[in-house]
């Protein structure tokens, strides 16, 4: 099989021979064109294009394609070793939806509650909120570096990318990028996703500051509405903890995040412990640095929420003063290419600066078009966001499955009998 | 030749009838055409829903910036300094392949 680096796995998804009818309607929501087969035979992924989104699993009518990386068993048995410290990092759109699998309202907000539940499950917590947070601090430090280089005329202090920038925090449109567009690597954000940051903060700081632990006794969980993020963890270069401490003289070979939850697998987990998540009490876990985080953190897990938080932050660095207006609404909703303008005086030189961002989710219909603008070198962007699951992370691959699917923005066109 | 001594049965619906009938007819059609939008209109209700969820949880956030979140930057004055330091570029970033010259 090409296409991949050493150890990381190959598939995630795979079709059910016996519950495939046919129908087609993978297809239509593969932003990847990972899906062979004629309509009316059995379907099958090929796991050389495939992204790992898992929107074919939440969409297929019949629940044929299935998560085929089940790692509950296994971390139930790191949980019962009293000699690891297992850290859960657990990812904004998780707290709105977990509570489906327990028979609540969608949308539910139920952040106490999943701490209180992980504390009885026996996992440290580190919410990637705060890994959010830092993620638009690197990451708008970058742009505002090349901002000021390529805008505003001031020397560059690094070697910088290209604008525009693309956001690096889905690990699908992270693969489709390597995949099908390498030209644009360079314009992606060399940010690591607020996973893997959390990954290497948690075996470095987290290890020393906050836990006490060594990093080899540490076995980082991410927990994630996201069946990409079990082919991110396992990518080789994801070892930044171990190196930095080999540095320090100590030796030891790990991975940043050891490994992967989803939401889903998150439930079956509560279950198979008996931890009945509606009565489990309430928990803030107010003295842990690492579950503090900010509104801008939060919003990472919908559509235009990076660039939501990337703005906030932004216009504060360049003018020095804060937003009057936190909510940014034209790069709210569901609309599939959001645009928006921000005129913002740079404090230092006095110099006006329009920053014009784009916000996609949806990579076939709505990423694709902004690609070829970059790559035919006529895109009037600086910042552009791509998230692969319609609706972004809320409704990611990993997240419940509700029997009529939940990615039906603008697909229309999958439905009607000619197309 | 046979001859047909046959007339047709005149159907008799009175106004009354006439109304009955339609009145049902429409009102099936009427309920299955309501349910069906319905059920479509509720694809992309988990989204919608749980995109609220997730907008309510930064309304009540104490901070709403995240160069304001006090935690994070004590991590960076005692241990990573500021984004993009060495420090920071090692632990925090990363680099991506050219997967289509992977063998």
């Amino acid at each position: 099989m090409s296409g991949f680096q050493n150890q990381e796995i190959s598939q995630v998804i795979d079709i059910n021979r016996k519950k495939c009818k046919g129908c087609d309607s993978c297809k239509a929501f593969c932003p990847a064109n990972a899906i062979d087969g004629k309509y009316g035979t059995v379907h099958r992924i090929d796991p050389q294009k495939c992204v790992f989104c898992g929107q074919c699993l939440v969409n297929c009518p019949f629940g044929a394609p299935t998560d085929i990386i089940d790692p509950v068993d296994q971390i139930i048995e790191k949980l019962k070793n009293k000699q690891l410290t297992v850290v859960a990092a657990i990812a904004p759109a998780v707290r709105v939806a977990i509570g489906e699998e327990f028979g609540m309202e969608p949308g539910s907000l139920v952040t106490e509650k999943l701490y209180g539940a992980m504390k009885e499950a026996g996992f440290k917590v580190f919410d990637i909120n705060f890994a959010a947070d830092q993620t638009i601090m690197e990451e708008g430090s970058e742009l505002l570096a090349k901002i000021r280089h390529y805008a505003l005329g001031e020397p560059a202090e690094h070697p910088l990318g290209p604008l525009p920038q693309f956001t690096s925090c889905c690990p699908a449109w992270v693969r489709y990028v390597e995949l099908n567009y390498p030209q644009i690597i360079p314009n992606l954000s060399s940010a690591k996703s607020p996973m893997m940051m959390a990954g290497s903060l948690a075996k470095t700081y987290g290890a020393k500051e906050i836990w006490n632990v060594k990093p080899e006794n540490m076995y980082v969980v991410g927990v994630m509405p996201c069946t990409a993020k079990k082919f991110e963890c396992s990518r080789p270069e994801f070892d930044s903890a171990g190196t930095y401490w080999e540095k320090q003289g100590y030796t030891g070979k790990y991975p940043d995040v050891d490994s992967n939850l989803t939401t889903r697998d998150l439930a079956r987990l509560f279950k198979k412990l008996d931890i009945n998540f509606n009565m489990v009490y309430d928990y803030q876990d107010s003295d842990n640095p690492l579950a503090q985080y900010s509104g801008a953190g939060t919003i990472f897990a919908n559509t235009g929420g990076v660039m939501e938080a990337a703005l906030r932050t932004a216009y504060f660095i360049i003018t020095g003063t804060e937003l009057d207006n936190l909510n940014f609404t034209p790069v709210r909703g569901l609309q599939g290419i959001k645009e928006a303008d921000v005129t913002m005086t740079d404090k230092v030189t006095g110099k006006t600066v329009t920053l014009k961002v784009a916000v996609a989710h949806g990579i076939k219909e709505n990423a694709v078009p902004l690609i070829e603008q970059v790559i035919a070198g006529t895109s009037p962007y600086h910042f552009i966001e791509v998230m692969n699951c319609p609706g972004g992370c809320v409704n990611g691959g990993g997240q419940p499955i509700n029997a009529m699917g939940t990615s039906w923005v603008d697909k229309w066109k999958a439905i009607l009998p000619w197309n | 030749m046979a001859s047909y001594d046959y007339v047709e049965k005149a159907i008799k619906v009175s106004r009354r009838e006439f109304l009955q009938v339609v009145g049902v007819a429409g009102a099936v059609l009427w309920t299955g055409a309501y349910v069906a939008t319905d059920l479509v209109q509720d694809r992309t209700k988990y989204i919608k829903l749980r995109a609220k969820g997730i907008y309510q949880d930064d309304v009540k956030a104490k901070v709403r910036q995240s160069h304001n979140n006090v935690a994070l930057n004590k991590m960076y004055q005692t241990f990573a300094q500021k984004p993009l330091s060495p420090l920071s570029e090692e632990l925090f970033h990363t680099r991506y392949v050219d997967r289509t010259k992977l063998g």
